[in-house]
């Protein structure tokens, strides 16, 4: 029998055909291994004369796969027809558990957290609460300092104290730089540390400004540590942070504890530094103050400043934020609206 | 910082080719920012370490140490010449006197005025630098505080009482009216300008408004001084005034620009024909300063930078920066010129060279690590865990304020007297250091609840403060529905939806707490509380608690139906387990015999006391106990209650018999009768 008298009758069966049942019969009766027809025709290739095989060969392959194709087709229609009595509606919701997202300010600051922590730094915490030593005059800041200024503090109406019987608390940390005096008043160098918590100031509350803000500070201190380190490592970390190439700019600056002080820029991401309303123009974003840690700093926690040098840097985790999800409101991370807080990703 | 730029050009020689543009983003890379630009003018930030560059002067030196270019002796003490200095206590026509170690450097010099406007091109000058123009001799003060950075002061002569001048500490509650007009109540605290009656002025402050210089005036008094700035500051602070001349003063002015800028002053009044000179100058001086000398050694300028700046280049930049320099060795002696007031050791001159020489130039390393990286702290890495649990127990995290207000803190406390307050809040929302975080949690429910969200499952991890001190807590709050799926009828959460997350918890961390009635914590409704009880074997310890909100704090809180169920712990009870965690018992080898026993008890009688029974009263086979159902109602005597508990019996060596088994539940049954009075249903 030829190929296309084969595919003449397959056509005709399949017209007659109307239920799972007789879809089923066809492809025994075609495709079955054993007695199919096509099966059949396959097998008498061989006995063919050798000019016709090929031609032969190529017309039962298209055929079988014809009829797959033809039946697979008609297999579903019958199905959806005549879905089984305890078929279960497939489209109804999942039984889905609750699932919990982190905070966004949570997964950045862990964001920050592992990245440095990859680098070989230790994660160190610290109380929110604070004496004017370990928040100011350790860190060249004392009574009447003008760069106090710069750090609006919220004072404490009494004392608090503090379970390792130090001084008592005074203020609420406005950097979480006093962790990192801290951690030097009980540790010789090297210091790898990272610093991060919630600080406070006595700022408004509004689009781009919070009383309460979530820092990460870091703090190295070796012999022969350089501002070239410190800038290896910002740019390491700035790549890692907005996983891209990003170009990066330093800024001389100002900071009581750090000489040479400088910010970081990072190219914006929302206009590759040709300028946008994001960077007001500038094609640059501020990102974070740094620093060689300051003779005076290293001299309040007993460190020999001849033998030692260091770098800090601090960064905001909510500037962070607002880059990294493209948010404008700084207040929507402390709204605490699941309508926000579920966009996350985990 | 508002700079025209012709007026920077009188004192740095910038290319002519140098657009505005170029010169503010040039000198923004040496630390000033730009806070705008408009016309010729550039709006530099100045830090607080930098009042130098509170003047033209200070801004053009930077410009021309960027641009390499000379900087220009500009429009200085010329013209008239030098006048001449009296030096002391007193002069001819008007006697200073200091009484007060806060002044350190007292000039004063008298001129005939003729008071009038300035010319236009004055007006503009400070209109464009933001001053508001008034006269010509109060603008010719403005004038030289703008280009020199020192503020002077004038004082009209004729409303002094005596030519004489004393700067002296106020006396307490001495009065003065101020230039702004308003009347202040001095101390002694705060050092003034005085003449021989009162006080006139408010040093490195403001003056004085009956001492004004008017259009009547025809003889000033013009000042030139320097204050510490320490009590300029307070002082400014005090009187809650900022004005140009003590946000300067405060920052440090430049000692020797004190008879200079006078002079300067002097001679601009005579260009624009405001008025002369009049006798000397007085220059009191008591203690001249010493030149400070700072060393910057060639190793450590390599060091910190980690980069090598050129002999010749360190030499330009501290020389244009006004540093005199002198080479010894492979190291520099640089004395500090007076207006530096903010470079007192080495990395100060390590920074002025870094500012100057790029720090984009420098080549990123990577610091080396010589001893292994320490552990994170275990508060860190506890925090990280706890927020992860909750989670996966299907909590969203929160994070709200620590200051919350008082009201809101009350109900969550005992003793209101053991809340922190703030002294400065910025409002009364903010004022009070959260005692608990289901205050805080509490608002962001109801915040959703709101906005039509039902169903809110919330956490947050985080400190809370005592008057004893700071603790660290996790704690949740829920509302709606246990389950959300169409194929159940939706069930309210309860009590034992909170104590859940506690379970969570207390299973990841292998630590044991039961539960018992919770009587000390009246923000929950009693009768639907539970306290945590951890034992470790030293008794006891309450570690936190679940249970139901009282409605009427959720009332107050702005949300009046629905129940709200919540728990807090102690993180600290989540002492890190994990070496006892990982260790794995063997797994049984013969199977358990399971016997469920039901029995009707007193509706008081609390599960515990029937667990602790069947406890008392096993074989060591015994190795669990489980309620798994408790029923009140049809069928159940009044008083009663129908409770269902599977017992699992498990020897580790060999097979239990049901005969042995079926002994064990006898004497339990026979136990719970003796002891409770129940009444057994089946088994
Ligand atoms: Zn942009």
């Amino acid at each position: 029998m030829s190929v296309e008298d084969l595919q003449q009758q397959f056509v005709a069966a399949m017209n007659a055909a109307s239920t799972s049942a007789d879809l089923k019969a066809l492809r025994d009766d075609f495709l079955g291994r054993k007695q199919g027809r096509v099966t059949a025709l396959v097998k008498s290739i061989a006995s063919a004369p050798p000019d016709e095989r090929r031609a032969l060969g190529a017309g039962a392959n298209a055929l079988k796969q014809l009829i797959e194709n033809a039946l697979t087709v008609r297999e579903a229609e019958a199905l959806a027809a005549a879905p089984p009595k305890d078929a279960l509606d497939v489209t109804l919701p999942a039984r889905q558990p609750w699932m919990g997202r982190r905070h966004p300010l949570t997964q950045v600051q862990e964001r920050v957290e592992d990245i440095f922590m990859a680098m070989g730094y230790q994660v160190i915490e610290g109380p929110e609460i604070e004496d004017d030593w370990h928040n100011f005059e350790a860190l060249n800041m004392p009574a009447e300092h003008p760069a106090r200024d710069m750090q609006d503090t919220l004072y404490l109406s009494s004392p608090v104290p503090v379970p390792d019987g130090g001084r008592a608390a005074t203020l609420l940390r406005t950097h979480t730089s006093g962790m990192q005096i801290r951690y030097m008043e009980h540790h010789e160098p090297p210091v790898r540390i990272i610093a991060p918590g919630r600080v406070y100031r006595r700022d408004s509350f509004d689009a781009t400004h919070t009383p309460m803000f979530t820092q990460i500070e870091g703090l190295v201190v070796d012999e022969g540590i350089s501002l070239g380190d410190l800038k290896g490592t910002l740019n390491t970390f700035a790549e890692a942070f907005f996983e891209a190439r990003v170009a990066t700019r330093f800024r001389p600056s100002f900071f009581p504890y750090t000489e040479p002080s400088a910010e970081l820029d990072v190219e914006c991401q929302g206009c590759s530094g040709r300028g946008c309303p994001l960077c007001k123009q500038t094609g640059w974003i501020e990102v974070l103050g740094c620093g060689m840690v300051h003779p005076a700093v290293f001299e309040a926690v007993g460190y020999d400043a001849n033998r030692y040098t260091g770098f800090a840097f601090g960064v905001g985790i909510e500037r962070l934020a607002l880059r990294l999800y493209g948010v404008d409101d700084i207040r929507m991370f402390y709204e605490n609206d699941l309508r926000f807080l579920q966009q996350v990703a985990l | 910082m508002k700079a025209p730029v012709a007026w920077l050009r009188e004192f740095a020689d910038l290319p002519d080719t140098a657009r505005v543009e170029e010169i503010a983003e040039r000198v923004a890379g040496v630390g000033f920012e730009v806070a705008g630009i408009d016309g010729d003018v550039i709006d530099f930030e100045i830090t607080a370490n930098r009042p130098d560059c509170l003047s033209i002067r200070g801004l053009a030196r930077e410009a021309a140490t960027v641009f390499g270019v000379q900087g220009s002796v500009g429009p200085g003490v010329q013209g008239s010449g030098s006048p001449g200095v009296h030096q002391g206590v007193q002069g001819p026509e008007i006697q200073v006197t200091l009484e007060s170690p806060l002044c350190g450097r007292y000039a004063l010099v008298l001129a005939d005025v003729t008071v009038g406007p300035s010319p236009s091109w004055l007006v503009d000058r400070l209109t464009a630098a933001g001053v508001r123009p008034i006269n010509n001799v109060v603008d010719v003060t403005n004038y030289v505080m703008l280009e020199c950075g020192q503020p002077l002061h004038a004082f009209d002569l004729a409303r002094l009482a005596g030519p004489e001048i004393r700067v002296r500490l106020a006396r307490t509650g001495e009065p003065l009216t101020t230039l702004d007009g308003q009347s202040r109540m001095l101390d002694q605290s705060m050092l003034v300008i005085a003449d021989r009656d009162r006080a006139v002025g408010v040093a490195g402050v403001m003056g004085g408004a009956t001492s004004e210089v008017s259009s009547a005036t025809t003889r000033v008094a013009l000042e030139s001084a320097w204050f510490q700035p320490v009590t300029v500051r307070a002082t400014a602070k005090r009187l809650g005034l900022k004005t140009e001349a003590s946000s300067r003063f405060e920052r440090g002015a430049d000692v020797g620009a004190v008879p200079a800028s006078l002079a300067r002053a002097l001679d601009l009044l005579e260009a624009i024909g405001g008025g002369r000179r009049v006798g000397n100058l007085i220059d009191v001086y008591p203690a001249p300063a010493a030149p400070r000398v700072v060393t910057l050694t060639r190793t450590k300028l390599d060091r910190l930078l980690g980069d090598h700046v050129p002999d010749a280049d360190v030499t330009r930049i501290a020389v244009a920066l006004g540093f005199a320099t002198t080479p010894t060795g492979s190291d520099w002696q640089m004395e500090v010129p007076s207006w530096r007031v903010d470079v007192s050791c080495e990395a100060d001159l390590i920074e002025e060279i870094g500012r100057h020489w790029g720090v984009n130039r420098v080549p990123a390393t990577f610091p080396a690590l010589r001893t292994a990286p320490g552990r994170s702290h275990a508060g860190v890495l506890r925090t990280r865990r706890i927020r992860r649990l909750i989670c996966g127990a299907g909590l969203q995290e929160a994070v709200t304020f620590t200051f919350i207000e008082r009201a809101a803190a009350e109900w969550f406390v005992v003793d209101p007297a053991t809340l922190v307050s703030i002294a400065n809040p910025l409002s009364e929302k903010f004022a009070i250091l959260r005692p608990s975080l289901l205050p805080g949690l509490l608002d962001a429910l109801i915040y959703n609840r709101r906005r039509d969200i039902d169903d809110v499952r919330l956490f947050e991890a985080g400190a809370v403060f005592e008057a004893t001190g700071e603790h660290q807590r996790a704690a949740w709050v829920l509302c709606g529905s246990r389950q959300t799926h169409w194929s159940q009828p939706a069930v309210e959460v309860d009590l034992f939806d909170a104590l859940g997350v506690a379970g969570v918890l207390a299973d990841a961390y292998h630590v044991t707490w039961r539960t018992e009635p919770d009587l000390q914590s009246p923000w929950y409704v009693p009768g639907r509380a539970a306290a945590l009880m951890a034992d470790d074997g030293t008794g006891p310890r309450h570690v936190g608690s679940a249970g139901q909100l009282r409605p009427e704090i959720a009332a107050a809180r702005g949300l009046t139906a629905g129940v709200v169920v919540a728990g807090e712990i102690d993180v600290h009870a989540l002492h890190d387990n994990t070496a006892d965690g990982r260790r794995i018992t063997a797994l049984p080898r013969h199977p358990a015999v399971i016997r469920d026993l039901s029995v009707l008890i007193a509706t008081g009688l609390p599960a515990a006391a029937v667990r602790g029974t069947i406890r008392a009263n096993a074989p060591a086979t015994l190795v669990a106990i489980r309620e798994f159902d408790r029923y009140q109602g049809r069928g159940i005597p009044d008083g009663q209650v129908s409770l269902s508990l599977r017992l699992t019996f498990r020897d580790r060596d060999r097979t239990l018999t049901d005969a042995e088994v079926q002994h064990a539940v006898e004497r339990i049954v026979d136990a719970l009768i003796k002891t409770h009075h129940v009444t057994l249903r089946n088994h």
